[in-house]
């Protein structure tokens, strides 16, 4: 029992680390410039030391947080003042932090609430920059935004800390050398902008969400970083746009459903065998509002149709009241418009549940291109399975064993494959 | 634009005070600031500590202290980008240090032509 509990303290400091962290990060790249990351991380990274060594001998502050903006502040005020940094400021604080007048009060000023944000969001849009590549942007928000350590990042990119912080390395260079700014972008350049800072994020929960790491399948802080940052989005005039609050209504929906993912020995439970008690009402219904503000604008994008999908299985008392047709249809429309294979087997699902399983089967087999893909092959072999054709079952089932490496995912397979 | 210095005299000792009144007068100075430097003009501009030394003459005799009268003493300069006297002397009127009675001296940063 007090074993779990330490876990349980462990955790939450972890989480109240990386998550502080993030933003200390956020607002000291903005003061010291993009270019000069490595200082702001290096101060934040002093800054948690100390903050462990200090707080460890049961002296925990009344306000662990304003201490650690403190702190940081104050390692912030000390470099600029020793020169160390000073003439590599640039923009439109630089004359502010070189005088010291102004020095103290700027930097207050900085770690204030609606500062902190508007890092953030700067951070967001430079990591995002389109002359960082895709999965370098991704790896950036973790490592700068979100507070997760290479070896944490390494983990959820199933790669080594190497890779990680090589991809860190050169990407920080870039950021020098083509003097990336912590900036904005243009009222041109904004929405091709955010609409690669909106796919990282969903990437990032994504990650979260279906972790690739052998032994955790949901890793809740990815997903709850997404949502915190795509809220930080929602809450800001220029970003708050239709999409934006789609995308948010999505997380919400399968973020509602964790609790009920996982069985106590943690594996896998599908969605129509979930205890639907146990998925968040408080998400749901903050999935539909997010939803209803989504709808208002003409425009339609993905991540609308992939919302409203989740959102009739969330709203769905039990899996027999699931109104498949609607699914279907949405599907089908997506289908239309994105043309990935993965939405194909999904639609093929749907079809199965609406239409009768042979259907779905024909269908399933018309996808040339995923046959070694896992999910294609557990799908083809619950086709099987509820058409009652058993021996094609297993033979998916058995094929779909040989392309995971996630044991909850191979437990699941397994179990299925039993009742074959 | 040209360059200007101001040199500040009289007014509140600080920012070495930690008193409510003082930090609230602080405030406004950075206000003033910022202001300057979001119109590209606040260049440079420090506070300087009250007590010092003062070399004087040929025999650069060293004596305590700059000078006997508090609200002489130069308390910190500003350097600022503007067009010209005028511009330079409006720009300085909108300092805190008139509201506790103090005084700018506004000079030109001459060039030297070789």
């Amino acid at each position: 029992m007090a074993e779990q509990s330490e876990n349980k303290v462990n955790k939450l400091v972890d989480h109240f680390f990386r998550h502080e962290s993030g933003k200390m990060v956020a607002v000291l790249t903005r003061v010291f410039g993009f270019a000069n990351i490595e200082q702001a991380e290096d101060i934040v990274q002093d800054t948690i030391i100390r903050a462990l060594e200090t707080w460890k001998y049961g002296k925990l502050p009344d306000n662990p947080q304003a201490w650690l903006y403190r702190t940081a502040k104050n390692k912030a005020i000390d470099l600029i003042r020793r020169e160390k940094i000073k003439h590599k400021i640039e923009g439109e604080l630089a004359p502010l932090l070189k005088s010291e007048y102004t020095l103290v009060p700027s930097m207050n000023e900085m770690f204030g609430e609606n500062e902190i944000k508007d890092s953030q969001l700067r951070m967001m849009f430079a990591c995002c920059h389109p002359t960082i590549a895709t999965e370098a942007q991704l790896t950036l928000v973790l490592k700068s935004l979100c507070g997760l350590s290479t070896k944490e990042i390494s983990h959820a990119f199933l790669t080594n800390e190497e890779t990680i912080q090589k991809r860190l390395y050169r990407t920080k260079e870039k950021i020098r050398e083509e003097h990336i700014p912590l900036d904005y972008p243009g009222a041109d350049s904004m929405p091709a902008r955010l609409d690669t800072v909106l796919k990282a994020l969903y990437l990032l929960f994504n990650e979260g969400y279906n972790s690739s790491h052998p032994e955790k399948l949901i890793r809740e802080d990815l997903c709850e970083e997404a949502m915190r940052l795509t809220i930080l989005l929602t809450e800001n005039p220029s970003t708050n746009l239709p999409h934006t609050n789609a995308l948010l209504a999505l997380m919400c929906f399968h973020a509602s459903r964790f609790n009920a993912r996982l069985d106590d020995k943690g594996f896998i439970v599908l969605l129509k065998d979930q205890d639907r008690t146990q998925w968040n009402l408080f998400l749901i219904e903050r999935g539909n509002q997010y939803l209803s503000i989504a709808a208002q604008g003409a425009a339609i994008h993905d991540y609308h149709i992939e919302a409203s999908i989740a959102s009739v299985h969330a709203n769905a008392k039990a899996y027999e009241d699931t109104n498949w047709h609607l699914i279907l249809e949405l599907y089908t429309n997506l289908f239309n418009r994105t043309q990935n294979p993965v939405v194909a087997i999904n639609k093929c699902i749907a079809l199965g549940e609406a239409e009768g399983y042979e259907k779905a089967i024909a269908e399933l087999n018309k996808i040339k291109t995923l046959t070694e893909h896992c999910y294609f092959n557990t799908s083809l072999g619950e086709m099987h399975l509820k058409a009652g054709n058993k021996i094609e079952a297993r033979k998916h089932f058995q094929k779909a064993l040989e392309l995971t490496s996630s044991h909850a995912e191979i437990e699941l397979i397994c179990k299925k494959m039993s009742s074959c | 634009m040209e360059k200007f210095m101001y040199l500040f005299r009289g007014g509140m000792d600080f920012p070495h005070s930690s008193s409510p009144a003082s930090q609230a007068h602080l405030q406004k100075w950075m206000e003033w600031m910022s202001r300057l430097s979001k119109d590209g003009l606040f260049v440079a501009g420090e506070p300087l500590s009250k007590a010092g030394k003062r070399v004087s003459g040929t025999h650069k005799v060293v004596t305590d202290g700059p000078f006997a009268e508090a609200k002489e003493v130069v308390g910190g300069y500003l350097i600022v980008n503007a067009h010209d006297m005028e511009h330079a002397v409006e720009i300085s009127k909108e300092c805190p240090i008139f509201e506790v009675d103090g005084h700018i001296e506004v000079r030109h940063i001459d060039t030297i032509s070789m």
